[in-house]
């Protein structure tokens, strides 16, 4: 298990270094300049120098790369202040430190991943087992074509309609709020209600199509029909054989899942109103701001990959066969 | 370029004019239709009227506080601000855009600025910390102000002259890039930087530049006579600033306060929060009532959600506006038609003029382009970019909100808004010009994709072959800045910096300036214009200056024909029912914070 850890862990190391070159790369293939974003009116040739200078754009790309990377871990000296580290910059936009600006922004996000998975894993995961149990029935049928329904929609589309119709019309929600659960829990609760509620549509309708037909698949498998045999009870043998044969695929469709609701959470964080990493995503790139743009990309991607590794560690533990090298 | 939206280098300037004597001056800027909100009117019969009239230099007397009471307006509650982006600037001295200028109000003062009367929207530029909007000598080189007794720092620290000085000293510091250039290349020329490094070099600006001869006087000695010194006091960064709490390129982030508010929470690009400042004394103030107890600025709110936000006014939004964002072009008609809008609407232009720049170093034939003027099709791109109530049909350079407009249509555009393609025919037969063929760059937007259709369109009914390109938005600037970019026909927009043509004919029109990233974007290069802005310049007589760019712009746009302008901007939206004397400011194209409070 050790082994495996400090493989997946060195992994991980090699693909974020890789993502951050990517990204860093990637910025300067655009001929857009900062500094043009910038300097307002007074784009003199030397006010733009200057901009160049302040921001450090002035000295070769692969030079800016290694400085940035060093920062993180060393904090760095800025024409424009100091940045302690973990130091990813301070924003081209506004000036203010990246690391400051990620630390206010990522507890929506983290809450939105984390309410909208659980919403959307024990309604999906749940309407696909009751479908399995009560196969061919009506409430199968039904749940069958909502389930379709939820995955043709998109967050932009029901999310305005469920603020019309849950907060404007019915007022029966807040509308969406950040979340500021040290001082005001409930606030946090109900700002986060709608928001999760919308976000998990796109992703139960998955789980309940993909539950439904593994547990189906499961039970129709050999020692499921055995376990039947020997007389154990349909319920036992459901929850206990046929659901832990259907768990690996679907924590692995998680997995793969964690990605999409990070791209997810860009377009409801848009549509609630809400700080999150979605939204400082979508800023970042809209003012060509390298620092924030690269700390976002970092710190998604960090909590990706590492909730990756604990995704396949838990195999280890939903199915025994599994040995982890 | 447009300064009031940040995602886009926009250019929000504001306006100058002042008489040598401080005599008053009524520069014809169409502005401020004052109150709105039910207070003073607003809307229009059609909802979509914005109104003209006019900025005043106040006196002595008008530049006494406190502030013009609003009737019924009482002190208390939280005003909530919805923005569209976060701001990039807090330091005065930085703020250039319109946003960062209107919500710089809250918490800083200038040694001058524009005074908003409640019930009639009447806007009269008068002294702020001074005690009136200058007195000049030398010619117009020198310029004096004297400090009103009594004011103070957040933390009761009295406001000096020396600090005055300092504020200006900054303005020279390499980390102030953003922020408007007038006052230090007025008093150090173009190479300001190189004259003077600022005050953390450990060296001060001599008495020959700026002197305090006393603890409330300071002395501006610029290098030759500037009249609209009174207007350029009012921007952001003429103001004081503490040395001991000065962070240096950290004040973006956490300036110290003397107007009513100070900054109790910053979260760049989520929210800034204001609560009232203790040691400010509203009879110090001629400007600001500040009735609420807190600001909420809340950043980064996306469309059309804000808009939706004001139109169903759900919870706190009640008590909220939008300084500067106008509403989403989706729900315009919905808002320009809706009696329940009416009390809450504010329809008012904005200093900005939108063009499509024809680049002159491609089109060389001036009867080509006045053969694209003919064809333009200015109405549907205005039905294209949500209607009048975002904008109303432009035929000059000078915009509504600026001294000397006349709304001049040398080809007759408001006649023909749909264009006239037999005419451009005829003027590109004159040329000699068969299967003309331009490329049109757009940033690659929805709206900006829908416009590249309409003009397509209408060109090809004069037999132009307009091929389209669209760019990334985020490069659209940098591309389109260039010199020897391969566009003949290209969008930007302009902002007055006060209601003065002198910050709007010269940046985008002089020839000399032409450089890649420069603001003559349409690369006009005529001797005779540039010639013309020089002398046009030295005119110290503001009424006469206005109407000489009037006529300059006339004669640019008829003979040149280097743009076609298209649109006066306008703010239009709704505010929350719970808020009262919601009035305007036009020289920033935003809500007067000023005078709002929390019913």
């Amino acid at each position: 298990m050790l082994r495996f850890l400090v493989r997946r862990l060195l992994g991980a190391v090699v693909i974020l270094a890789l993502i951050s070159a990517l990204t860093y790369l990637l910025f300067f293939t655009l001929p857009s300049d900062p500094a043009l974003l910038s300097c307002g009116k007074n784009c003199t040739p030397a006010n733009v120098a200057l901009i160049h200078h302040n921001l450090g754009l002035d000295k070769p790309v692969p030079v800016q790369y290694g400085e940035y990377m060093a920062g993180i871990f060393t904090g760095r000296r800025l024409p424009l202040g100091n940045c302690p580290a973990p130091c990813f910059g301070l924003s081209f936009a506004n000036d203010a430190p990246v690391w400051t600006i990620l630390s206010s922004r990522y507890p929506t996000t983290l809450s939105l991943a984390v309410g909208g998975a659980a919403v959307f894993l024990t309604v999906g995961v749940g309407l696909g087992l009751v479908s399995a149990w009560t196969r061919g029935s009506l409430f199968d049928r039904l749940a069958s074509s909502v389930s379709l329904m939820g995955q043709s929609v998109q967050i932009y589309f029901i999310g305005p309609l469920a603020i019309y119709l849950l907060v404007d019309r019915l007022r029966w929600l807040d509308p969406g709020a950040d979340p500021d659960w040290s001082h005001d829990p409930a606030g946090a609760v109900g700002g986060l209600v709608l928001p999760c509620l919308v976000m998990s549509v796109i992703f139960w309708s998955n789980y309940s199509r993909q539950t439904r037909s593994l547990m189906i698949e499961q039970l129709a498998e050999e020692h499921v029909r055995t376990a039947r045999a020997k007389g154990m009870g349909r319920g036992y043998v459901f929850f206990r054989y046929a659901l832990r044969g259907a768990m690996g695929p679907i924590v692995t469709l998680f997995g793969i899942d964690l990605g999409s609701v990070f791209g997810g959470a860009i377009i409801t964080e848009t549509t609630f109103g809400l700080h999150g990493l979605g939204q400082l995503a979508v800023a970042a790139v809209t003012q060509t701001d390298l620092p924030l743009e690269m700390g976002v990309m970092l710190f998604s991607s960090c909590a990706i990959v590492l909730f990756n590794v604990v995704i396949d560690a838990s195999y280890a533990f939903i199915d025994p066969r599994v040995r982890l090298l | 370029m447009r300064l009031r939206n940040s995602t886009a280098r926009t250019a929000r300037a504001r306006c100058g004019a002042a008489l040598l004597a401080a005599t008053a001056l009524t520069l014809s800027a169409c502005s401020a239709g004052g109150g709105t909100g039910g207070d003073t009117g607003g809307g229009g019969a059609d909802g979509a009227k914005a109104s003209v009239q006019s900025v005043t230099l106040g006196t002595a007397a008008d530049s006494v506080g406190p502030a013009t009471a609003v009737a019924g307006a009482h002190k208390g509650g939280t005003a909530y601000d919805l923005e569209q982006n976060g701001i990039n600037h807090l330091d005065p001295a930085q703020a250039y855009i319109n946003q960062e200028q209107i919500i710089g109000q809250l918490f800083s003062r200038q040694l001058t600025n524009y005074r908003i009367d409640p019930r009639t929207g009447k806007t009269t530029l008068v002294g702020d910390l001074a005690t009136d909007t200058g007195e000049s000598s030398d010619g117009g080189r020198t310029w004096t102000y004297h400090l009103k007794p009594g004011l103070t720092w957040q933390d009761g620290t009295p406001i000096t002259s020396a600090q005055v000085k300092y504020g200006f000293e900054r303005l020279y510091a390499s980390f102030e890039t953003a922020g408007p250039q007038y006052v230090q290349t007025w008093l150090s020329g173009q190479d300001f930087r190189k004259a003077y490094q600022g005050p953390y070099s450990g060296k001060s600006l001599p008495d020959s530049v700026i002197a305090t001869p006393d603890n409330r006087t300071i002395v501006l000695h610029f290098l030759a006579p500037h009249p609209d010194t009174p207007y350029a006091m009012a921007l952001s960064g003429s103001g004081p600033v503490l040395p001991a709490k000065d962070t240096e390129a950290k004040y973006d982030s956490a300036p110290f306060s003397d107007g009513p508010y100070e900054i109790a929470d910053y979260q760049p690009g989520k929210q800034l929060l204001l609560r009232r400042n203790p040691h400010w004394d509203p009879r110090t103030d001629p400007v600001r009532d500040a009735y609420p107890d807190e600001w909420d600025i809340e950043l980064g709110i996306a469309q059309p959600g804000l808009t939706e936000r004001l139109m169903q006014q759900a919870g706190h939004d009640k008590d909220a506006l939008a300084l500067v964002a106008p509403a989403d072009p989706t729900q315009t008609p919905l808002i320009a038609t809706g009696a329940q809008y009416r009390s809450r609407l504010v329809s008012q232009y904005q200093p900005f003029v939108d063009v499509f720049n024809i680049n002159t170093s491609r089109v060389k034939d001036e009867r080509v382009r006045q053969a694209l003027m003919y064809a333009f099709p200015m109405r549907q791109v205005q039905t294209a970019l949500g209607g009048a109530p975002q904008g109303d049909l432009a035929t000059d350079l000078i915009g509504p909100t600026v001294a000397g407009f006349q709304a001049a249509d040398p080809f007759g555009k408001l006649a023909e808004p749909n264009g006239d393609p037999a005419k451009a025919k005829e003027l590109l037969k004159q040329a000699g010009v068969t299967h003309l063929k331009l490329t049109y760059a757009y940033a690659d937007e929805a709206r900006w994709q829908t416009v590249a259709r309409t003009l397509q369109s209408a060109f090809a009914k004069a037999g132009i072959d307009l091929q389209t390109t669209a760019i990334d938005s985020t490069s659209y600037y940098t591309l389109v800045g260039k010199v020897n970019n391969p566009y003949d026909l290209y969008r930007t927009g302009w902002g007055a910096d006060w209601p003065s043509a002198s910050t709007v004919i010269p940046p985008t029109m002089d020839g000399r300036l032409i450089a890649d990233g420069d603001t003559d974007y349409a690369h006009l290069n005529d001797p005779y214009v540039n010639a013309a802005i020089d002398r046009v310049e030295k005119i110290t007589d503001l009424s006469q200056q206005a109407v000489q760019w009037q006529q300059l712009a006339q004669y640019i746009l008829k003979n040149d024909t280097p743009v076609i302008p298209y649109e006066y901007d306008k703010y239009f939206n709704v505010h929350g029912d719970g808020l009262g004397g919601v009035t305007y400011n036009s020289p920033l194209g935003a809500i007067n914070p000023n005078t709002v409070y929390v019913k």
